[in-house]
């Protein structure tokens, strides 16, 4: 293990023993869920996304000129601008200003912006006294903390910390279960701290190039008043933020504070432009400077494919919607810019260092493409930072390496997984789990028993079990995926059983291999590219009415064959993808007469199923429709932990995914957990098995096939 | 919902409280009340740029109750503002937001330092989106110098363990008069 790897696994450890960050995120992913929905209850987001990604990238397909126009016309009102090209000459302009306006106090207001140039450590070299105003970053600062998140700086702290501090600062004793009086604290000191300061620095939500005009917003009032109380107010924005009017910026904010907190709009959105009254100041007008940063920002949108990250509107809802952040929190999860975004803007901000320790928190489980402001791929961009930084160090994982080689050759992988069969059999027992790991996995890794290898692959019985139908009423095709064919086949042969009474006739083209999304996740693009041309070559979409799939995480990686290989072959084979609970669902429609109203089930979403499928709400319909009845979990849609390879390698996170899973299906009193998708299977009904406890984790399929 | 009810709706669930006056007197009225209401230390209401002859009118009642009236140099208002008087220019049914055109010094400190800030909106100014009114805005941010303020709700946090606070920095409440058949 590299020591950046080393260094990442220390602190996933020390996050994971954080009690109450563990027990806040929970709360926290749990609520934000709820407020998200509730925002947008009523609007078209999808709408509202694609209007954002609109405005953003005509913006970025001018942002140069437009940067020039804001700062003509800007300058034509008396605001200074000035131009830096890197963090260090955007700290250097403001410390100049400081010591030209003869600045000694400072009022900050938070800016993601000057974090990522550290601007408070290079005003606090150079004497300078800087507060920070915003609650959060005001208590941070005093703890000589980063963020751990966008929106809410210190969201890792107790009311009992803070509390602990603020008797420091007042040295007044002061009462933790009083939230209001700890707020009024930080009122009343900072009231003073504005009072006294001779230079408000804020960021910057938005920049309008026909007016020249800086858009803030805020939640707390602290901008307006660092931009009102001092005689110098100096803004510190990223060139990316230069929009052409007013009404591009209302768009986002259409957005923005929904999906950063759920609310309709925050309390204040300040539009500023020219030299504004103020009476602090000599000439009773501010004196108002703005600097606009480039630091790398130019050179990733001539990218055509990292350009898109300038979509990002700075919501912070990547985070918020991470399995991984929830466990972990943003101090592990990010550098200085958190969450999904974070990952990406590392590596071009903060360099390549700092991106590699991060890079593999990610489980790939796409919630954050699917919440995302701006509409980004981010899975598959961070996807791609990795395999770059793979390429610039030349280096490959040997068990990649070996790895390619194998998956490149279709019977040579299927033969050594019926092969493993073998390798295990000391170790299996006759519940068909793994009680001792083999040698290949360390000690951590035995959060959960492994499933053992079935004695026989479904491709092996395909042919007892094929339906043999004269005139069936259509034909589909079963892509297999890795782990039911070589696990679970008696998931999929509860599936053919239920297909074959409903006179559909099924193929099983013998080509088919893994789907390719353990090889993505492990960086190995080329591979992923021999796979997709193995699995499009197996299947003819034209000769099947759908392909179905019964695990949403290969559904997920099949829809993207067009991505990978251009063509109307992969088209129309990932047009004719569906999920088997949707296909149940809403196409079959099966005649049931089992009567299960004696049975509680419960729902574990795949985070593929309702992230990239979004055919959730299907899979749950057929649930009703068995008859059992259904108790939804609360955290339903939470992730598993699971995350193919992502398991393997941080195992002390996915353990801990998982033990709040069952925990959170026992408080349903259902007895048996259904889903779809054999991935989450494993990991849960380890889980369960290691856990001790009492209720069974089945696949869909088999719970409706019961009920025929 | 027409834009009053769908205003008072989106308004009072960011804890703005809306009400109707039909003459400025009510507004000081209103606002005399507020004082009764709260345990202020020195009874300061700032109130610039406000109507000059309704400020006049209630001044003696003001006297009476004790309130002293500031209207300029708020920021050298050391014991503090209890409560600002201002208007609003629109206000937005959509979200519940005032926007407030608040290029004076004085008037925008009188919403951001006070500990209760009471804005009277003209009925005819409630519009249904802020789209409605971007000519109006460019308009304003078309000019040498603005600052245009849209306020909806309290000033707020949740930044300790997410708990929802009001007045971090700005007012604690937000009352809205809505004036009617102005």
């Amino acid at each position: 293990m590299n020591d950046k790897k080393k260094e990442l696994k220390d602190e996933i450890q020390k996050s994971l023993e954080n009690k109450f960050l563990r027990k806040s995120m929970n709360n926290f992913a749990l609520a934000y869920r709820q407020g998200h929905a509730k925002a947008y209850s009523g609007l078209d987001k999808d709408k509202l996304v694609s209007d954002v990604v609109e405005v953003k990238d005509n913006a970025l397909n001018d942002m140069a000129a437009l940067s020039d126009k804001f700062a003509k016309k800007a300058g034509s009102k008396g605001m200074k601008v000035h131009f830096a090209k890197n963090a260090q000459e955007a700290n250097q302009i403001i410390a100049d200003i400081a010591k030209e306006t003869g600045t000694q106090k400072i009022v900050k207001s938070k800016s993601m912006t000057s974090e990522e140039t550290l601007l408070n450590h290079y005003l606090d070299d150079r004497k300078f006294e800087v507060t920070e105003t915003d609650l959060g970053e005001w208590i941070i600062q005093m703890r000589h903390e980063g963020p751990s998140h966008m929106v809410l700086p210190a969201i890792h702290l107790s009311r009992y910390q803070v509390s602990d501090l603020f008797e420091d600062v007042t040295h007044k004793k002061q009462d933790p279960e009083n939230i209001d009086s700890l707020v009024k604290v930080a009122r009343r000191e900072l009231r003073k701290k504005f009072a006294e300061a001779d230079m408000g620095i804020t960021g910057a939500n938005f920049l309008l190039a026909d007016s020249g005009t800086v858009g803030l917003v805020t939640n707390e009032g602290n901008a307006r008043l660092a931009s009102t109380l001092p005689k110098t107010h100096v803004v510190l924005a990223g060139i990316d933020k230069v929009l052409p009017s007013i009404s591009d910026a209302l768009k986002i904010l259409k957005v923005l504070p929904r999906n950063a907190t759920g609310q309709t709009l925050t309390s204040y959105v300040s539009w500023i432009t020219g030299q504004t009254e103020c009476f602090s100041h000599e000439e009773n007008k501010k004196d108002i400077h703005i600097v606009l940063l480039d630091n790398g920002r130019s050179e990733m949108a001539k990218d055509p494919e990292f350009s898109k990250v300038f979509r990002c509107v700075r919501c912070g809802a990547c985070a918020n919607v991470c399995p991984v952040y929830r466990m972990v929190g943003g101090h592990t999860m990010g550098h200085i810019y958190i969450g999904a975004i974070g990952l990406i803007l590392t590596y071009f901000f903060h360099g390549r260092d700092e991106a590699e320790k991060l890079i593999g928190n990610c489980i790939g489980c796409g919630a954050c493409r699917n919440i995302c402001a701006g509409g980004i791929d981010l899975p598959n961009l961070i996807k791609a930072i990795a395999h770059r930084i793979e390429k610039e160090k030349g280096e490959s994982p040997v068990s990649g390496k070996l790895l390619s080689a194998v998956m490149k050759n279709r019977k040579l992988f299927h033969t050594l997984l019926k092969f493993g069969k073998y390798a295990q059999k000391p170790v299996a027992d006759s519940n068909g789990y793994l009680r001792h790991l083999p040698m290949i996995f360390a000690k951590e890794h035995n959060f959960r028993t492994l499933p053992a290898i079935a004695d026989k692959s479904f491709r092996d019985m395909w042919n007892e079990v094929k339906p043999r139908l004269e005139n069936p009423k259509m034909t589909i095709a079963l892509f297999a995926g890795c782990v039911q064919d070589f696990i679970y086949p008696e998931q999929l042969k509860a599936f053919v059983e239920i297909l074959e009474s409903e006179n559909i006739a099924v193929e099983f083209p013998a080509g088919q291999t893994c789907c390719g999304l353990p090889l993505k996740m492990m960086d190995r693009v080329e591979t992923v590219k021999d796979i997709t041309d193995q699995n499009l070559e197996a299947f003819d979409p034209n000769r099947y009415d759908y392909i179905v799939t019964l695990c949403a995480s290969c559904a997920s990686q099949l829809v993207e064959y067009p991505m990978i290989k251009k063509g109307e072959r992969s088209e129309n084979f990932a047009d004719k993808i569906i999920t088997s609970g949707k296909f149940l669902s809403d196409i079959v429609k099966p005649k049931l007469s089992k009567d299960l109203s004696g049975k509680k089930v419960t729902f574990h979403s795949p985070c593929h199923l309702h992230n990239c499928m979004k055919a959730d709400n299907e899979a749950k319909e057929m649930i009703r429709k068995t008859g059992a009845v259904f108790e939804a979990a609360e955290d339903e849609m939470g992730c598993c932990g699971f995350g193919g390879s992502y398991s393997i390698k941080y195992p002390e996170i996915s353990s801990q995914i998982l033990k709040n899973k069952v925990e959170d299906f026992l408080k349903t009193g259902a007895c048996e957990v259904i889903t779809e998708c054999p991935g989450c299977i494993i990991q849960l009904r380890g889980g369960v098995d290691k856990e001790n406890a009492d209720i069974i984790v089945k696949h869909l399929a088999e719970l409706v096939r019961e009920a025929k | 919902m027409n834009n009053y009810e769908k205003f008072k709706e989106k308004a009072e669930a960011v804890q703005g409280i809306v009400t109707k006056i039909n003459s400025l007197d009510q507004a000081f009225l209103y606002v005399e009340d507020v004082f009764k209401k709260n345990d202020f230390k020195n009874k300061t209401l700032a109130a610039p740029f406000f109507d000059e002859k309704a400020l006049s009118d209630a001044s003696e009642s003001l006297k009476n109750n004790k309130i002293s009236v500031v209207t300029k140099d708020l920021r050298n208002q050391k014991e503090g503002v209890d409560v600002g008087l201002t208007f609003a220019d629109f206000g937005i049914a959509e979200t519940g937001t005032l926007v407030i055109d608040s290029s004076k010094e004085d008037l925008r400190l009188a919403t951001m330092l006070s500990q209760i800030h009471v804005a009277v909106l003209p009925e005819s100014q409630m519009k249904e989106k802020t789209e409605d009114i971007e000519n109006e805005l460019n308009a304003v941010l078309s000019k040498d110098a603005a600052y245009l303020a849209f306020i909806t709700g309290a000033s707020r946090t949740a930044d300790i363990e997410r708990v929802l606070a009001l007045g971090v920095h700005g007012p604690f409440e937000l009352h809205i008069l809505v004036y009617e058949g102005v």
